[in-house]
């Protein structure tokens, strides 16, 4: 079905179906590697077809992994979904635990057997703030209550798990110092950068360098002084001041459009405090510099920042509509 | 200490693997590839193999796979650096209007999945991220091997060519 593919093969072909046939055939339990091996041997350019294949493949298993099941008409109307001779109930439910375990086929399974992994957490107290020397010349800051993963086996690769962290790394041409947030990757060459994750939201902002926001896709750079916002499927960039990268290790907490919420939050991390808003109020947004030393004394004075009444409660304090 | 089954197996028939690595692109990297290969599997056994034949095949296979991913990642980098630095000092302007949706690529697939019908993307989920075999696919779901086989290639074909046209 595709032996005149041969001739074009330097330009961008579509996935070739015998080859892509040949991957699905593989991950099965009876796969049939003598007939693979000859088929292979039959035709040089055949490995490469199958490689490219296979890794479109993977790169769609990785994508609808991160799909949540659909579609919901299912979970609405159980008996009337599915067109074509469906799944019942409850495979169905079974599958949305299965889904999230993600055992990506070929994608993860290598990756962890070569397990050559050390994995280890560091993790901060609200209110604390902790540097991670990361041996070659480059640190991690840690904000309050964050915390990132890291590998001792893989020195140049970092995981955002929550809260804030400013990244000084050191150039390497050779390696790029990889960054995951959540489901965003960034990769960087020689920065200052921050990475904060403000409830389902992600800014990553550079004070030096440049940085590459989502390298295999958006691959959008930033240099210093601009900043990106990740919210789900979408990059929206900011413009922001260099100098206040990373200012939150002197105290100064600097906002351009958060929202209330996403400000308490962010407040209750570096002050040790629990700070939350009113639903009412959550949703407002905020664009200036908060110092962090006065709050600590006073947190009342939010009031008078953010256009809010500050009340106190039981564990902490509460920014509600004025009256 | 002798051979364990998987390392008997390996070396009966390592000079197969050679060639199976070979014919996989591996080219000269073939002889060190599969010296590669048996750390990383022997390094990592968790317990017995039903195929230990079958495994080292496979495991071949994905690190050729891993291979050649890595490569095409490292040249897509390359030219993402080349173009946003080009498109900077043309433009002036960065790309931002380009780049606000670019992350919708998930909405495609999604849509992919929708018209695909919930028993493909059943399917596909079951045997590509769960890596579940295609027998015990069908018989969760009560459906012929056939069924299963031919909604799996269609989902597959559909949802790779989508990724390759993407990029």
């Amino acid at each position: 079905m595709s032996e005149d593919r041969n001739d074009v093969a330097s330009g961008p072909v579509g996935i070739d179906d015998e080859a892509l046939d040949w991957v699905i055939q593989m991950a099965e339990p009876q796969a049939d590697w003598d007939a693979y091996l000859a088929w292979l041997e039959a035709d040089p350019t055949r490995a490469e077809r199958y490689d490219r294949a296979a890794s479109a493949l993977q790169d769609a298993a990785i994508a609808v992994a991160r799909l949540p099941v659909s579609p919901p008409a299912t979970a609405a109307h159980p008996d009337t979904a599915d067109a074509g001779g469906d799944p019942t109930g409850w495979t169905r439910r079974r599958w949305l635990g299965g889904a999230v375990a993600a055992a990506l086929v070929g994608a993860i399974g290598l990756g962890v057997w070569t397990g050559r992994s050390d994995p280890y957490i560091v993790a901060t107290a609200a209110g604390e703030q902790r540097t991670v020397d990361l041996g070659d010349g480059s640190s991690i800051v840690l904000a309050g209550a964050s915390e990132v993963r890291l590998d001792h086996k893989a020195p140049r690769v970092a995981a955002v798990e929550r809260g804030e962290a400013l990244f000084r790394v050191r150039h390497d041409p050779g390696r790029p110092f990889d960054v995951r947030v959540g489901d965003l990757a960034l990769t960087d060459l020689g920065t200052v950068f921050d990475v904060q994750r403000l409830g389902r939201r992600t800014r990553v902002s550079v004070a030096e360098g440049a940085v590459m926001v989502d390298p295999d896709g958006a691959a959008l750079r930033l240099d210093p002084g601009q900043a990106v916002i990740a919210d789900g499927a979408v990059l929206e960039r900011q413009s922001i001041d260099a100098v206040d990268v990373g200012g939150w290790r002197d105290g100064r907490l600097a906002y351009d459009d958060a929202t209330l919420a996403e400000v308490a939050e962010d407040l209750s991390r570096q002050l040790a405090m629990r700070i939350a808003t009113a639903p009412s109020v959550a949703g407002r947004k905020f664009r200036g510099t908060l110092e962090i030393g006065s709050l600590r004394n006073d947190p009342t004075l939010l009031g008078e920042l953010l256009g809010v009444s500050v009340r106190r409660t039981g564990g902490g304090w509460m920014l509600e509509p004025r009256r | 200490m002798p051979p364990t089954g998987l390392e008997a197996v390996y070396l009966a028939n390592r000079d197969k693997l050679v060639r199976f690595l070979r014919a996989r692109g591996a080219d000269d990297a073939a002889e060190d590839l599969v010296h590669d290969l048996w750390l990383r599997v022997s390094g990592q056994m968790a317990g017995p193999v039903g195929n230990p034949l079958a495994y080292l095949f496979r495991a071949a296979d994905m690190l050729m796979i891993d291979r050649y991913r890595s490569r095409r990642q490292a040249e897509r980098r390359e030219q993402a650096w080349e173009e946003t630095r080009a498109g900077d000092a043309a433009s002036g302007e960065p790309e931002a209007e380009r780049l606000v949706a670019v992350r919708q690529e998930a909405a495609q697939v999604e849509r992919m999945l929708r018209a695909l019908g919930p028993r493909k993307e059943a399917i596909f989920r079951r045997a590509r991220i769960d890596g579940v075999p295609q027998r015990r696919i069908a018989e969760e779901l009560g459906i012929s091997i056939s069924t299963v086989e031919s909604d799996l290639r269609a989902a597959c074909r559909a949802l790779a060519q989508l990724k390759e046209d993407i990029r």
